[in-house]
């Protein structure tokens, strides 16, 4: 068959996942990835937290693939759509008939002044897990004061995550019995980008007694000396400790066509067969792209799945489906939506922080056995399906 | 004259078109104009709100008759 030798560039979510579909099935599969370990990036809200280990949510890539998956510890620094190869930085050429594109979100900590100082003085919980842990401990070492969340730009990675960072840091300080308030600075008109789940959210900072959050707040630069952090309007927040989320940008690989990556470097998709731009034998998945939906690992979840029915020949589409978990201390909702419908109205439970946990727990085993856990995965989608939920909410 | 940027945000439910809009207002200077499209029913409220909130001056605000919202903003309050 033509498309026997499958290229996939990424060892996070979706490539793992998507390879070993693949190889499950006999398909003669390489990944090449740039790092020899994978890590669950929700972690890195246990970690600056909590204090909870890194090692625990890392693994080898390797002991997470199939027997059959040839794995490359190289960077991917072109990929040549026309030819149908890629150039890694040692210059090794691979030959692919199909090509599937995982490769993330690059994070950018330049465009905004004051921003890279500011996470090597605090950390913070986007970049790495060591950062990760910089952040626990200036968490752990405020004794007073305020601690602030900014989100300078809202095509991020997990979009309630700045508001679990909230949640979590204001829960660390009330069980500290700190005077410690959290302020989370967000460029939205409501606490969230959809207004009826930003009730919600409002509704449960408020509720914290330590939470404030400012709206329609656009972060123009950080003033490290001053420890202020300065509004595009002019006005300013002060702060003790600050994590600024960081910009979010395309993968950095040179594409041939240039035209297939959009101005931020995202790959273009079609939103459902997540084919890039008009070729057949090329497919991006996850946070790379530009499909317009949330940047979760839900979306390269079900991405890899679409991509392995269409290689196989199927029709399968990607709804745009997201899940994205928002927790507290012990409570959590789910954000969930798809290309046809906006997010569900939620309520906050103690069993959907359970699932939650339930999920992480299944982290690394349905990586490495995506089928065995579809089941369990197709039953919560239908159970929790946005179209069903619609306004009665959940 | 300030210069005239288009911010195309059909289709686009999450995180919205606000995420867009915010992205076009940072590159903007005063005087110039954006205009969004934008399908998310939400938008109406919101695009009301942030520019009410965040001090900028909302010159039109229409939807056509296939959903289509457009909103024009001058860019006022940038310091
Ligand atoms: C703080 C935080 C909380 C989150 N919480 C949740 C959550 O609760 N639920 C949820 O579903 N999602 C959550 N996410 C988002 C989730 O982690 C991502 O959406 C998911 O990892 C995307 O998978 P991916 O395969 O597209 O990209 P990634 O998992 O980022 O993997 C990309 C891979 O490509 C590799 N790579 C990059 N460039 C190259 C190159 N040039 N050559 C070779 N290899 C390359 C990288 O090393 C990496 O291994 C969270 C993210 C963060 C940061």
């Amino acid at each position: 068959m033509a498309e026997n030798r499958v290229l996939i560039i990424g060892g996070g979510s979706g490539g793992i996942i998507a390879a070993n579909l693949l190889a499950e099935e006999g398909k003669k599969v390489t990944l090449v990835t740039d790092s020899p370990v994978h890590f669950f990036q929700p972690a890195n809200l246990f970690i600056a937290f909590r204090g909870e280990p890194p090692e625990k949510y890392s693994r080898s890539v390797n002991s997470l693939l199939h027997q059959n998956v040839e794995l490359i510890l190289e960077k991917v620094t072109k990929l040549d759509l026309e030819n149908r190869f890629a150039i890694t930085e040692k210059n090794r050429k691979l030959d692919y008939d199909v090509v599937v594109v995982a490769a993330g979100a690059s994070l950018d900590y330049d465009s905004l002044p004051g921003m890279r100082e500011s996470l090597n003085r605090f950390g913070d919980y986007y970049s790495t897990p060591q950062s990760a842990v910089r952040l626990w401990e200036t968490i752990r070492g405020l004794k007073k004061g305020k601690f602030v969340i900014g989100v300078p730009d809202l095509i991020i990675k997990c979009p309630p995550a700045p508001h679990k960072g909230t949640f979590l840091s204001a829960s660390f300080f009330k069980k500290e019995k700190r005077d410690v308030s959290v302020e989370l600075l967000y460029p939205s008109p409501h606490a969230y980008t959809e207004a009826e789940l930003a009730r919600t959210i409002e509704k449960k900072m408020e509720e914290f007694g330590n939470i404030s959050v400012r709206t329609s707040f656009l972060i123009d630069s950080i003033d490290v000396e001053r420890k202020v952090v300065v509004g595009m309007n002019g006005e300013e927040v002060a702060y003790d400790a600050l994590a600024v989320i960081p910009f979010h940008k395309g993968p950095k690989i040179e594409i041939n066509p240039a035209d297939a990556r959009d101005e931020d470097g995202f790959i273009k998709v079609d939103k459902n067969k997540l084919s890039i731009s008009s070729y057949d034998d090329a497919y991006a998945i996850g946070d790379c792209t530009n499909a317009p939906t949330s940047k979760t690992g839900v979306a390269a979840h079900l991405g890899a799945f679409t991509v392995w029915r269409r290689i196989r020949g199927e029709n399968a589409v990607y709804t745009g489906r997201t899940n994205c978990p928002m927790i507290t201390d012990n409570e959590a909702i789910f954000v969930i939506s798809d290309y046809e419908n906006k997010p569900v109205g939620q309520r906050f439970s103690k069993l959907k922080r359970l699932m939650e946990d339930l999920f992480v727990s299944m982290y690394f085993p349905s990586l490495m056995h995506p089928r065995k856990f579809e089941p369990i995965f197709n039953a919560y989608f239908e159970a929790t399906e946005p179209s069903v939920l619609g306004e009665r909410g959940w | 004259m300030g210069e005239k940027k288009l911010v195309d945000a059909r289709g686009m439910a999450c995180p919205g078109p606000i995420a867009k809009l915010t992205r076009a207002y940072r590159e903007a200077k005063n005087g110039d104009i954006i205009e969004v499209l934008a399908t998310d029913q939400g938008f109406v409220a919101d695009v009301k709100s942030w520019t009410e909130s965040t001090g900028n001056k909302l010159v039109e605000l229409k939807q056509d008759s296939s959903g289509v919202i457009r909103a024009v903003i001058e860019v006022t309050a940038k310091k």
